[in-house]
């Protein structure tokens, strides 16, 4: 006995000596140099650093540091408004709301990079955003954007059937001089500067791709606040690229907030030229105890708390408050993210969607409308996100202008004896009931979201046996299977694009079915009416009510489960100076962040 | 002689290669993922879809991809990553030094101590410390690495824990930085690997211990230090000779893909990881290439120093 604590003695006083010796030799390496160094975490890992495969999340937040976009979001501003970024001031738009003029800033130089002829980067000209354009239309560079543009821009869809030969213009697009673009629409498209704001629409040099092809996914040539220092699966590094313009952060236009921003110490941006950190540090961490373990020792200075945490974490969650003991060494924002979850029928399997039989497609909007009854979102925002979700009817979620906040609540709050009743009124039975197929990418939270969803299902006389899981192996898989229509019940989570309502009403357009957003496949032509009158507007009253009454087609035709809001609960070392975004923006941020102090550098 | 060797070889080699790479391709090809899903756009059309299949060269029938792949491979070419678009040798020049430095210790470490640990153990067959090492050997044997891992994660790495080393990550711009980060991960694969090695080197060991050299060695006076670092250890040499070599494309990919998972280190497993589960065929084939040609490498250099070792070994 006396051996074996001697021996663990020994073991503890061998790591803790260890641990001292690395720790000390790690900070006096790192205090020979003293950048200004935030440290980030993600939970993810972007696949590409090109902004034409800027899809994801991940991605994007790289992305819109490396590269310069025509427009950006303003920091603090919300709702959010859009900005001048590359561009010099908001486009000229045409009466007609078909062309816009938009001007570049001058003296914006790409970084250094071996891909210029003389290594130097050179200036951006409007030839190089009518260039970035085009590539999405270029199979060659596997786009994931093109969608944004698709249709939307005069002879840009004709390019590509020509073989998307840059030598030959694109009517829609010309460059009126090195500073002036054109851009002529086919028909008027409100989000358009929206899709300016995108990681999609960073601004590249045709050298770099020249020179680099499919391997710009690893490297940036861009004319972002950051450049490229290195990255891997497990982070990036950047560092501030000193040719970035210089331009004087003022706190009143980017939209300060006294009240809400109060504490945060964004006054002492006042006035500055940002980037304002040296370098910027992005750990890749998908698992979630490993994230939260590296914030809180202190390793990383910003993450977003997972779930089972919050326990931990908030002191309450009505509103979402933090532990006093946490106080001191953190900031918490708990904001609702842009976007939504939601599980959506697939309208052309006729067991549960379209049939020809009229009598029959009857029963089927029944059976949907007894599922959606039975399921009880209340208890999905118990259990799996921390109760702090915001559950809403339709597709349009709170917060867009277009929300109806008196929208009837029906379609959200479980009701099993009404499910039943309407079951039962539609000849449904135990033994006649369809198998329904739920899908989902495999992984132990989906596979619970499945088990709750079959016991709501129970829960109105559906036989367990008869709701099935239907499990991928990868999401691409369960992409490719929804996509192609076996997919019968399909659980997705949409993350917008642009703060406009069109961005989630047009998920249920017809036109836009499987392989589309409209993974449904819904087709009703009073949506799609509506959908089409809309799409064309700016907005305004007449905009709102038809976005409106598409949405309550889609309650109406019990389309989908929808939907819930998720919150996020994000925290971050109060040493920084930094108000987060989460959302679509979340990137922009990155180049407004700061340390308080000395102490506050790594 | 050594020329026919050689030339059966490099026969047993190629035929091996070509095996394992079909083998994988058609794997990949037939039931893997289809990246197509993956990288492709929101708001997807059939016909951008059919775009991207052709791009990724799916369109294209298997023997096609397969001899077009070994094209680029003969030439020296391991292609692009689907994924992120790098080139597939710049992946593995960066990730291989990162899981050289991350296994090495713990390898080093476990292959020494079990050594040592199995020479005494067969040294004092049948006493307590035999006991007591083959207990322990046993209780190690029986841990899964996962269990391991996650067990010196929360008790090293965790505000729960000790929370004295880093809970992942990874750095090797100073030697303390290293160190910091390599102990953990050093700790858990020397605690799955020192009860294999040490059950394997008592056995080898017990064995000759048992031999007449050994009995007249004790008989004119040599002291137990000098028997097994001296003839005992020099005739063990042949097992463990391969036994340390067959072990090390093993350790280089399976046993560094959990470790680089749950550490977050960008090293070989997690590259292989990534590639399995997205699907990324050129990283996938380039990895499992490597792989086996480590294999033909090591079983070469097994061959050639076992019979530096002991000499009566021959050529076939």
């Amino acid at each position: 006995m006396k051996s074996d604590s001697t021996l663990r003695l020994a073991l503890a006083v061998l790591l803790l000596s260890l641990q001292t010796a690395c720790k000390d030799a790690a900070d006096s390496a790192a205090d020979l140099t003293e950048p200004k160094r935030y440290v980030h975490s993600l939970d993810g890992v972007p696949a590409s650093l090109d902004p034409a495969q800027a899809g994801t999340r991940y991605a994007k937040f790289l992305v819109l540091n490396l590269y310069d976009t025509l427009y950006r979001y303003r920091y603090l501003a919300r709702p959010y408004e859009l900005a001048p970024n590359l561009a010099a001031a908001m486009p000229e738009l045409s009466k007609d709301g078909l062309t816009l003029t938009i001007r570049l800033k001058r003296g914006v130089h790409f970084i250094d990079d071996p891909a210029f002829a003389d290594g130097k980067g050179r200036e951006v000209t409007a030839q190089d955003v009518i260039y970035s354009l085009q590539r999405h239309f270029d199979p060659a560079t596997r786009s994931q954007g093109a969608w944004l543009w698709q249709g939307r821009i005069e002879g840009l869809d004709a390019w590509k059937d020509q073989g998307s030969n840059y030598e030959q213009p694109v009517s829609g697009l010309r460059a009126l001089d090195r500073h002036t673009l054109e851009i002529r629409l086919t028909q008027p498209y409100p989000q358009f500067v929206h899709t300016l704001a995108q990681g999609f629409a960073g601004v590249v040099p045709r050298e770099a791709v020249t020179a680099y092809g499919l391997e710009l996914g690893r490297r940036a040539v861009g004319s972002g606040p950051f450049r490229l220092q290195s990255i891997d699966s497990a982070r990036a590094r950047l560092v501030r690229n000193e040719r970035f313009r210089q331009e004087t952060f003022d706190l009143a236009l980017e939209g300060f907030d006294p009240e809400r921003d109060q504490g945060l110490g964004l006054t002492a941006l006042d006035g500055r030229s940002s980037p304002f950190i040296d370098e910027l540090e992005v750990e890749f961490i998908p698992e979630d105890a490993a994230r939260w373990s590296s914030f809180y020792s202190g390793l990383t200075q910003f993450t977003k708390v997972p779930v089972a945490q919050f326990g931990q974490v908030l002191e309450s969650t009505a509103p979402p408050t933090l532990k006093p003991e946490l106080q001191e060494r953190f900031q918490l924002q708990a904001a609702p993210e842009l976007g939504f979850v939601y599980t959506s029928f697939n309208m052309a399997d006729p067991e549960i969607g379209y049939s020809e039989d009229p009598q029959r497609n009857a029963r089927n909007r029944a059976l949907r409308c007894a599922i959606v009854k039975g399921f009880d979102w209340t208890q999905r925002n118990q259990r799996f996100f921390g109760g702090i979700g915001e559950v809403f009817p339709g597709v349009i979620p709170p917060r867009l202008p277009e929300y109806d906040p008196e929208q009837d609540r029906g379609s959200t709050e479980a009701d099993p004896a009404a499910a039943r009743a309407l079951l039962a009124a539609a000849d449904w039975d135990a033994g006649n009931l369809p198998v329904l197929e739920y899908g989902f990418p495999a992984s132990v939270t989906e596979r619970q979201l499945f088990e709750q969803f079959r016991g709501f299902m129970e829960a109105i006389g559906y036989p367990r046996a008869k709701i099935q899981p239907l499990s991928y192996a990868s999401f691409g898989d369960y992409y490719r299977a929804y996509s192609q229509g076996q997919v019968m019940l399909i659980t997705s989570a949409w993350t917008m694009d642009y703060p406009d309502a069109e961005n989630t009403v047009q998920l249920f357009y017809g036109p836009h079915r499987a392989p589309g957003a409209n993974a449904a496949s819904f087709d009703d032509p009073q949506f799609n009416t509506a959908f089409s009158a809309a799409a064309t507007l700016p907005p305004s009253p007449q905009r709102t009510e038809l976005y409106r009454a598409a949405n309550q087609r889609v309650i109406d035709e019990c389309a989908a489960i929808t939907g819930l809001v998720r919150r996020l609960v994000l925290l971050w070392d109060r040493q920084v100076i930094l108000q987060p975004d989460w959302a679509f923006v979340g990137g922009y941020a990155m180049r407004f962040v700061d340390l308080r102090d000395p102490a506050g550098q790594r | 002689m050594l020329g026919r060797f050689l030339a059966l070889r490099s026969f047993y080699a190629l035929s091996l290669l070509l095996g394992v790479t079909l083998l994988t391709f058609a794997l990949m090809v037939w039931f893997g993922p289809d990246q197509t899903y993956e990288l492709i756009g929101r708001n997807s059309t059939p016909e951008q879809i059919d775009e991207l299949r052709a791009e990724l060269g799916y369109d294209q029938p298997f023997w096609n991809r397969y001899g077009h792949w070994l094209v680029e491979l003969a030439s020296g070419d391991l292609g692009l990553s689907n994924r992120s678009g790098e080139s597939v040798s710049t992946l593995l020049r960066r990730a291989l030094p990162v899981t050289a430095a991350l296994v090495l210790p713990g390898f080093l470490l476990g292959n020494l101590l079990g050594l040592a640990a199995g020479l005494w153990a067969a040294w004092r067959r049948g006493s307590l410390w035999d006991r007591l090492i083959l207990g322990a050997s046993v209780t190690g044997l029986s841990l899964s690495f996962l269990v391991i891992i996650i067990a010196l994660q929360l008790l090293l790495c965790t505000p729960y824990g000790l929370n004295w080393f880093p809970a992942r990550g990874w750095r090797m711009d100073s030697l303390g930085a290293y160190l910091l980060h390599v102990t953990v991960p050093t700790l858990a694969l020397l605690l799955v690997t020192l009860g294999y090695n040490t059950r394997f080197y008592r056995a080898v060991a017990a064995e000759e211990l048992q031999r007449d050299h050994v009995r007249t060695a004790l008989a004119y006076g040599a002291t137990p230090l000098s028997l097994l670092s001296g003839p005992v250890l020099r005739n063990c040499l042949v097992p463990v000779i391969t036994r340390v070599l067959y072990s090390i494309p093993l350790v280089l990919v399976s046993g560094s893909l959990l470790l680089e998972t749950y550490f977050g280190i960008p090293g070989i497993g997690r590259v292989t990881f990534d590639a399995i589960s997205s699907g990324d065929q050129p990283v996938l084939l380039a990895v499992v290439t490597l792989t086996a040609a480590l294999f033909v490498v090591v079983q070469l250099l097994a061959e050639f120093a076992c019979r530096l070792a002991d000499p009566r070994g021959r050529l076939p």
